[in-house]
């Protein structure tokens, strides 16, 4: 039995789809077997960043009303045997999709794979609740932003209210020269905030729009920053132990020389 | 809109009944999937000691909260009652209850809520309200007495709701966004000092003056002599 995780944030555009994408990735590169749950019917993008969208032939909907079996809406992706993903429908009405149907699905889903990765949309009303049901565990995904902060505590207690056990944070775009300077607002204070434990930081990295406009998760490229982050999550995730990432620009030569000798 | 009862983190309680003069409120929370509220109400109503077994004819106001009322949801609700048998089922107006007059000689017991309270939830009391945890930014506090925080105030807090000019905020970080005493609303400066530890904020006139919590046990006892300007 898998265990089904639901990526949420209340605001939009904080990278709920990108991260549900990478991470997802990443966790079919460590070689679990993983599906990617698409859940903002009308407005469905994850395929997008998958580079699935034009093999799609059933969406989430059409298991939902019995048009076709979960196995047939099963996209597999084109670059591991082991990840899959089902979309979301484009055209339908977003109350097509009910909890109780998504609760079947979802369980349906955690018999064949080991992590059912749910990706919600944005928002509190019925599309969150019909996303985060089913779901054992919750990723808050935010941005060092007030507003994004404010939106995720939101989350975070209607989470609670469903007794969905304590979510994990993600605070992704972090530009560590704005941190630095005091214009950004630094990781301590936003999760002094949530009082969440810290899944990852994902720094700011322009390869993370680059990729996802080619519908090539970050991940699958091991060079950025980005990229790295996302697969300590992942490992984070299965259990392992990984120490948060330095953002800082890599430093030179000399300075690295002066700080092993103690001058810097 | 939560409750203090609606905010319990343990075995929540979706269907709260009170009885009022000519019948009984059921009061069904607001804030979770309306079909969670009508299993709770069914199970109220199913079970042996609920308040219709006695035979007795009452009247049932159904108080909803903020939910938006549709005819579906009336529907249901009403159905609810007419499985248990000849209950006549009215929506509840504020004005159907006559409140007993409140003694004001009673002081009423403090509400004690421990853990974060989040943005867009509230804790309602009256009476003063202790706050274990931090009230975080977009959070609502309103209390008809005082109200103090051990943790970190950020959010929007409402001491002495009901006119008491001599409620207070104290709080072990201070850095609400608004505070409200009685009438009188104080935004927050545009930064805080820190460390904003240890304050509280009070009237003075109709001047709202935030000080250090040393200062606190001196203000209460000129408070007592009705030296303190107010």
């Amino acid at each position: 039995m898998g265990e089904a995780i639901v990526v949420t944030s209340g605001k939009g555009g904080v990278g709920k789809t990108t991260s549900t994408a990478n991470i997802g990735t990443a966790l079919a590169l460590l070689g679990k077997k993983v599906c990617l749950v698409d859940t903002d019917i009308g407005l469905r993008n994850l395929d997008v960043v998958m580079g699935l969208d034009n093999r799609i032939i059933f969406d989430i909907v059409d298991i939902a009303t019995g048009n076709c079996r979960i196995e047939q809406a099963l996209i597999k992706d084109k670059r591991f045997d082991q990840l899959y993903m089902i979309a979301a429908a484009q055209t339908k009405d977003k109350l097509a999709l009910s909890t109780s149907a998504m609760q079947a699905i979802v369980h349906k889903l955690k018999m064949d794979f080991d992590y059912v990765l749910i990706d919600c949309p944005a928002g509190i009303e019925h599309g969150f609740r019909v996303a985060i049901t089913g779901a054992d565990q919750a990723i808050v995904v935010t941005t060092p932003e007030q507003a994004a902060v404010r939106d995720a505590d939101r989350v975070i207690g209607l989470l609670e209210a469903e007794k969905i056990p304590p979510a994990k944070l993600i605070i992704n775009r972090i530009r560590p020269h704005m941190v630095k300077n005091g214009e950004m607002l630094d990781i301590d204070d936003i999760i002094s905030v949530l009082s969440l434990d810290l899944l990852g930081i994902v720094p700011d990295d322009e390869q993370v729009i680059k990729n996802a406009n080619q519908g090539e998760p970050t991940v699958v490229k091991p060079d950025s920053k980005a990229s790295q982050a996302y697969r300590n999550i992942a490992r984070r995730i299965i259990g392992e132990p990984v120490p948060l990432m330095n953002l800082q620009e890599q430093s030179g030569f000399f300075k690295r020389m002066k700080k092993m000798m103690g001058l810097g | 809109m939560l409750t203090n009862t609606a905010l319990e983190p343990a075995g929540q309680d979706y269907v709260t009944i009170k009885g009022i003069k000519n019948g009984l409120v059921f009061k069904l929370a607001d804030d979770v999937h309306f079909d969670k509220v009508l299993d709770a109400l069914a199970a109220k109503l199913g079970n042996g000691s609920s308040p219709f077994s006695s035979g007795a004819k009452v009247t049932a106001f159904v108080d909803y909260g903020n939910r938006e009322l549709t005819p579906e949801i009336q529907d249901a609700v009403e159905k609810a009652f007419l499985a248990v048998g000849e209950i006549q089922v009215k929506v509840y107006q504020e004005a159907i209850e006559d409140d007993p007059v409140p003694n004001k000689l009673l002081p009423k017991a403090p509400y004690v809520y421990k853990g974060t309270v989040r943005s867009g939830q509230m804790v309602e009391h009256d009476g003063d309200v202790i706050i274990i945890g931090n009230v975080n930014p977009g959070a609502h506090i309103v209390a008809s007495g005082d109200i103090y925080v051990f943790g970190r105030l950020r959010g929007y807090v409402h001491a002495g709701a009901s006119g008491n000019v001599r409620a207070i905020v104290a709080a072990a970080y201070f850095e609400p966004i608004q505070v409200r005493i009685a009438t009188v609303i104080r935004r927050s400066p545009e930064a805080y000092a820190h460390p904003a530890e240890m304050e509280f904020a009070h009237l003075e006139g109709d001047q709202m003056a935030v000080e250090k919590m040393s200062f606190l046990q001196h203000f209460q006892t000129l408070i007592m002599s009705d030296k303190a300007v107010i």
